[in-house]
């Protein structure tokens, strides 16, 4: 009887958290699909002259950038998991993960800009160069540096999902023995990881995955910034006919929202497909055990890693100078002079700092606690359906859901202001936050649970003194992750809150367009400082218990 | 399953095993020496922690954060400890059975076979399967078969690649009082049919195979500190 009861309960509760989000969802979508209907919106956008062009420049630069990435991570993977460095590399993603697209796409720019930094360390002594060369290096023709910056940015994604899963209480310990039991049958350490651990792992990557590859197809504010101008990708035309003040225009912008998810749905058939064939041949059956490559403490892998820490130091570095430099000539290596002016405009609109704090703090906490009691709660079967649609933000281009949640918006009179602004960031937290929290949480010790019941402890002391204490890092670093998502919000913060709500992404990307560099750096490194902080927190907060004792010798 | 042509020894001379560092170094063992002939299993006794399982990482090569081994191993004469785990060509049966969970029984057992033809390979992996008992459940996820079942499979997988001599790791532990003597028979047989170097590490008094080659782990201990 109790049980059943138990079970009603946590069915009732369950309901009550997924009803509505599960709603919201639903509407936003309810309210862009009569866009699929307008046929002359379709018929205008088949005619815009370049479609072609963009559709394949959204392709390439998606589908290449996910590529590298995934196999960037996996290859890091193979030469890391297991060594000494693995645990040094998964205490440095942070850091990178706070990093956002737009911050990082702004960083890489001034890098290397015809002006930028790798230019200027090699001339004149080298090239010769006294002025800046003609060539666009940052917006190319090529989407090169937009590929670039994606690839750079989603690697630590993909390796901290991948930590999340090796760090798991059940799974991670186990693969790691079979990893050894793989060795002692002659198999050397990388093809052990290749044929036993990869298959695992990378099958429970796939969402994180997927989220790279619709981000790549779909994104909007880095592409503004490192992408190439013409022809654009679809995403920033989409937006830019969104923006338009013409009605037929923006839909003709919902209309290429719709065209984009049909790219997206078709790329990630085509990847899901393609991972599963590689991941059948890789497993061949020939039984060669290959080689092992003598231990070097500096061998390829971590010498990549240590470029790409570098590549992140590199741009954390010229955003900073970027944002006090005054005069700055060419082949310089330093500004000749300093200005704080920047700075003072930064601080002079201390309103948007408070605000994506704001944002993001009441999201991220939202978000977390929603989490949490909905993995207590709800019924396996549950989750995997919600999860689904809870998803959907992750792989709907933004400039779709957002024109769905904006018109909810104008329907409870909610545009332009907070709670409105806090709803859609909340959409968008949430499925990151699943992602962060499920390893860990899911992978729990249940029989923890058992012990306690039978040392007479109620559910809630179970919870408050065992459960969440032992859980404590995953529970911060989620709540870490699910604001520095909140702050790199572009979209959603600037068409539902209407240019009223100003955060320091929205003053980034915006700024970014025009010439005041150094205060589109003073923003961007604002827009890296703050999740950054909350990652450091999240780390104090969350550190292990600090024993005193030391290990007894035994005599 | 084919005898080895040559009977292999397993030579091991351990001149200092200690875990941690500095102020913190806790010496596990000192100045032992094993022979392990062809055919006979050596039981190392020893309570839970004392160092024996850290005993056979050494023996294998395995990473265990902290284990600083002074150790020589000799396999028929031939030094191994140079060499990563993967080419020492030492057997380790585990506590758990550690079947891949994405392979089937059989390809388990046919990711262990040496490598040579797709048809020989298979053919070997089969053997096993009948050997087990096991040829219908071939295609079957391990995770449903019983743990007496999977430990069965594990022990097949570990002597299929050939190992020149084999470390068991308590792996009768994990099992039940009476699947426990079963399985002890069938790895015992093996062994000796193979004519394995073999060192057992186990607490349990029950799990000796040979009372005339028992070392206790504790009194080795102490005999040195």
């Amino acid at each position: 009887m109790h049980t059943s009861l138990g079970h009603f309960k946590s069915r009732v509760a369950s309901a009550l958290l997924a009803a509505p989000i599960a709603l919201l969802l639903i509407a936003a979508v309810a309210y862009i699909t009569p866009a699929i209907g307008h046929l002359h919106a379709w018929a205008a956008l088949l005619n815009v002259p370049g479609l072609p062009k963009a559709v394949g420049m959204t392709l390439w630069t998606g589908l290449a950038s996910t590529f590298l990435a995934w196999w960037l991570t996996a290859w890091l993977l193979s030469q890391a998991f297991g060594r000494r460095w693995w645990s040094a590399l998964v205490r440095s993603l942070p850091a990178m993960l706070a990093t956002p697209h737009a911050a990082f796409a702004v960083g890489l720019v001034f890098l290397i800009a015809p002006s930028g930094w790798i230019l200027r360390a090699f001339s004149p002594w080298l090239t010769g160069l006294e002025q800046p060369p003609q060539l666009a290096t940052s917006q190319d023709a090529y989407g090169l540096g937009l590929v670039a910056m994606l690839v750079f940015k989603e690697v630590p994604f993909l390796l901290w999902a991948a930590a999340t899963q090796l760090q798991r209480d059940d799974t991670g310990a186990r693969w790691q023995r079979e990893l050894l039991a793989a060795q002692t049958l002659g198999y050397s350490r990388t093809r052990a990881f290749w044929q036993v651990l990869w298959p695992q792992l990378s099958s429970r990557l796939a969402w994180p995955l997927l989220a790279v590859l619709a981000y790549g197809l779909t994104v909007v504010d880095a592409a503004l910034i490192a992408g190439p101008g013409s022809p654009a990708t679809l995403s920033v035309r989409a937006w830019q006919w969104l923006q338009d003040s013409d009605e037929a225009t923006n839909t003709i912008g919902a209309v290429a929202g719709w065209l984009l998810t049909g790219i997206v749905a078709g790329a990630a058939a085509l990847i899901l497909l393609l991972g599963n064939l590689a991941s059948r041949a890789r497993l061949g059956w020939s039984g060669q055990r290959g080689n092992d490559a003598p231990v070097r403490s500096w061998h390829s892998g971590r010498i990549a890693w240590g470029a790409v820490m570098m590549l992140y130091v590199a741009v954390l570095l010229s955003l900073a100078a970027g944002s006090v430099s005054g005069v700055w000539p060419f082949p310089a290596l330093l500004p000749a002079s300093l200005s704080w002016e920047a700075w003072a405009t930064v601080l002079k609109s201390s309103s948007s700092v408070w605000m994506t704090i704001s944002l993001a703090a009441s999201s991220s906490c939202i978000a977390l606690i929603w989490a949490v009691a909905w993995l207590e709660l709800a019924p396996t079967n549950w989750d995997k359906h919600l999860r689904k649609l809870l998803y959907l933000p992750l792989l709907l281009p933004g400039v779709l859901w957002v024109v769905g949640i904006h018109r909810l918006a104008l329907a409870g009179g909610l545009t332009g202001a907070w709670l409105g602004v806090l709803l859609a960031h909340l959409l968008a937290v949430l499925p990151y936050t699943l992602i962060a929290l499920s390893p860990g949480y899911q992978g729990f010790d249940q029989r923890y649970a058992h012990i306690s019941s039978t040392l007479g402890k109620s559910r809630w002391t179970y919870l408050i003194r065992v459960k969440w204490p032992l859980l404590r890092t995953s529970l911060w670093s989620t709540a870490a992750v699910g604001f520095a998502v909140s702050v790199a919000q572009f979209l959603p913060t600037l068409y539902i809150g209407e240019g009223r709500i100003v955060t320091v992404t929205t003053e980034a990307v915006t700024l970014s367009s025009g010439g005041q560099r150094s205060l589109v750096a003073a923003f961007a490194w604002a827009q890296w400082l703050l999740p950054a902080i909350a990652f450091a927190l999240a780390a104090w907060l969350g550190r292990p218990r600090q024993w005193t004792t030391t290990l007894n010798s035994k005599s | 399953m084919d005898n080895n042509t040559k009977l292999q020894v397993m030579k091991i001379e351990v001149k200092q095993l200690s875990v941690g560092t500095g102020s913190e170094q806790r010496i596990l063992l000192r100045s032992f020496e094993l022979n392990c002939e062809p055919g006979s299993i050596t039981t190392l006794m020893g309570p839970s922690g004392c160092g024996k399982s850290s005993l056979l990482s050494a023996i294998a090569g395995l990473p265990v954060a902290g284990l600083e081994a002074d150790i020589k191993v000799a396999l028929t004469g031939q030094r191994v400890d140079h060499l990563p785990t993967s080419q020492r060509r030492i057997g380790l049966l585990f506590q758990d059975d550690l079947l891949f969970a994405h392979m089937s029984l059989r390809e388990n057992l046919l990711f262990a076979v040496p490598p040579g033809s797709k048809a020989a390979r298979l053919q070997q992996a089969d053997a096993a399967l009948i050997e087990l008992g096991f040829h219908e459940m071939a295609h079957r996820n391990p995770l449903t078969l019983s743990g007496g079942q999977r430990a069965r499979v594990s022990l097949m997988r570990t002597l299929l690649a050939k190992p020149q001599a084999l470390l068991l790791d308590e792996p009768f532990s994990k099992l039940d009082v009476a699947l426990r003597e079963q399985f002890r028979h069938f790895v015992f047989d093996h062994v000796r049919r193979l004519q394995l170097p073999t060192l057992l590490v186990t607490h349990d008094a029950a799990d000796i195979a040979d009372h005339s080659r028992v070392i206790d782990f504790e009194t080795l201990n102490t005999a040195n500190a």
